[in-house]
């Protein structure tokens, strides 16, 4: 009885949770000027359509921002997922002496955010003419310490056996790296980078304030544009935030396990 | 072999005497570098770049004047400062808890044996993959005053209030928390979940046999065994919720009034639509110096062993 009424509770509550995306994605399939708002109209299958999809397609460039969104998400996850592999590498497997200095001053990088450096960064990229350009999101995106601590992690997990047994082979320290750690952490590499995917993705406050023309926006800054547009009817918008939210649950659909794996290993590092 | 690979870590302490090779010193930190540059460009020369620049006048077309601290003199003496303060850690205050709590719950739920586990545990989930601004654009449409489904549903059940949800100062904060919660629940509950499957089950069993119930279970195995991750999220949250700008901007532009403007939307007009840049680069090391205080205190929590 008593499992009976937790099953209960759990399926109640989660279809409260999925009911906003429900409400989202069926709002886009209605003709314009239905009121979706009532429940007779809201049941009422058979006026479903996609016109509103073509018609945010066709009328904004919101397939462009996804295409400037997906390039941006997987050049910095690329990067950042090599660049935090070799630095992790190089604290775990190659013992030096300045370590302990790098390692804190790399790890005070989770001290203080992004959005509490907005002016200075934004001052620099100016500087560097990165403003407006993709760069000036992709590079930004570079600085996350997560990666490393994370890739360290696994990467003492690499028996000390391997690397001195290559060693005498005579291998390179980068083919120490390339040939025995990347293939070993790989799965916790395919982690966080679709950790880091999903970060870039969805990041809004700078991309919002570093690009300026609507060309190289990115969807999750170009979708409050949408908005300022007060012809904007509630049908197309609910259309243009399904448009943004398609990538990402069917990304999630298809990595679910990685997702979660990724974020219970980032979460409980802090 | 993963979760082995992670108890192996407090094997390999970071500091290890060794003597100085400079080769082998700066072969390893070559190794560093490709991380190393964007960081310092675009992380490390920016918080610099920021405490000088709060010293000025300063707009967008470059340093006009140093001003020494008056831009800091300026800022604690306005009196909007003070409020924007306060409802980021309002924010906080509401956020922060319900969030924490709501996590445990559905982590506690989903660790039970229930039916269609793995399908409901992805509908948590999954408004964590999605970016801010389609949530705030749903919630903006949920919440609407006239037409919108959360006051049909209170309709429905006989109340009889057209709630202005978010443009009525009593109701905006909890619009934007509800949507927050939304949002981020689901990340709170799978590090939880995590925290739940470490602990080991004899523990209950034992408790079982000497007759404790399942609320003395809950506090005196359940939670103690989440404290690790209970601590860093705490923290994590309060920084988080500190950080609250997409929602505000989108769902609420500040208003009604002044009364959801944030610290960091502060921070933006006062830069980017008011072009002071010196002014809002000395906010921003108000509000990092605020931060580094809480991370401080953080750090004193959960080094302390016997926690």
């Amino acid at each position: 009885m008593k499992k009976f009424a937790l099953n209960i509770a759990a399926v109640l509550l989660a279809l409260l949770f999925i009911f906003p995306l429900i409400w989202m994605f069926l709002t886009s399939l209605k003709p314009d000027g239905v009121n979706v708002y009532t429940l007779a109209d809201w049941v009422k299958w058979s006026d479903l359509n996609t016109d509103n999809y073509v018609k945010v397609i066709r009328d904004s460039q919101i397939l462009h921002w996804t295409w400037n969104s997906l390039v941006i998400g997987v050049l910095t996850t690329v990067i950042s997922i090599l660049l935090s592999s070799l630095a992790a590498f190089s604290f775990s497997k190659l013992p030096f002496r300045s370590r302990g200095i790098f390692y804190v001053l790399i790890v005070s990088g989770l001290l203080i955010p992004t959005e509490a450096i907005l002016i200075p960064l934004y001052e620099t990229a100016l500087h560097l003419q990165l403003i407006d350009n993709i760069w000036a999101i992709v590079l930004p995106g570079l600085t996350n310490p997560i990666g490393i601590l994370l890739l360290k992690q696994f990467m003492d997990g690499v028996p000390k056996d391997y690397i001195e047994a290559a060693q005498i082979d005579g291998s390179r320290s980068f083919r120490l790296w390339w040939s025995i750690c990347v293939p070993l952490t790989r799965s916790a590499m395919v982690s966080v980078g679709i950790f880091f995917f999903i970060l870039s993705w969805n990041n809004f406050l700078w991309p919002y304030l570093a690009i300026t023309s609507e060309e190289n926006m990115i969807l999750s800054a170009g979708l409050p544009t949408f908005l300022s547009n007060n012809n904007m009817s509630l049908n197309l918008i609910m259309t243009a935030s399904a448009i943004a939210a398609i990538p990402t649950i069917l990304v999630f659909i298809l990595l679910q396990r990685h997702i979660v794996q990724g974020v219970a290993m980032s979460g409980v590092k802090g | 072999m993963e979760r082995s690979v992670i108890e192996n870590k407090a094997a390999t302490p970071l500091r290890r005497r060794e003597p100085i090779h400079l080769l082998k010193e700066l072969k390893a930190i070559f190794y560093l570098i490709p991380f190393l540059v964007p960081f310092t460009v675009f992380y490390l020369w920016p918080v610099i770049r920021g405490a000088w620049m709060s010293l000025h006048v300063w707009g967008i077309q470059g340093m006009q004047k140093y001003v020494a601290l008056a831009n800091y003199k300026k800022i604690l003496e306005n009196p909007d400062f003070y409020s924007y303060l306060w409802n980021s850690f309002y924010f906080v205050l509401l956020c922060a808890p319900t969030v924490l709590v709501l996590g445990l719950v559905l982590a506690l739920i989903i660790n039970q044996r229930i039916w269609v586990r793995t399908l409901i545990r992805s509908v948590f989930f999954l408004p964590y993959v999605l970016s801010v601004s389609v949530v705030s654009f749903i919630w903006l449409k949920l919440f609407d005053a006239k037409n919108g489904p959360v006051n049909a549903v209170l309709h429905a059940l006989g109340m009889n209030a057209d709630i202005n949800w978010l443009t009525d100062h009593r109701f905006v904060w909890w619009a934007i928390t509800i949507a927050t919660d939304w949002w981020s629940v689901g990340f709170v509950m799978v590090l939880f979940l995590a925290g739940l499957q470490e602990i080991p089950t004899d523990h209950y069993e034992a408790a079982k046999i000497d007759g404790a119930n399942a609320w003395q279970r809950f506090w005196s195995i359940t939670l103690p065994g989440l404290s690790s991750v209970m601590k860093i999220q705490i923290f994590y949250q309060i920084i988080n919720c500190l950080k609250l700008f997409g929602q505000v901007q989108i769902m609420t532009g500040g208003g009604p009034g002044d009364s959801t403007n944030t610290m960091i939307r502060y921070i933006y007009v006062t830069g980017f639509k008011k072009d002071m840049f010196g002014l809002a680069a000395a906010q921003s090391m108000i509000f990092c110096f605020i931060m580094l205080l809480i991370a401080v205190v953080q750090f004193k929590i959960t080094d302390r062993k016997d926690g």
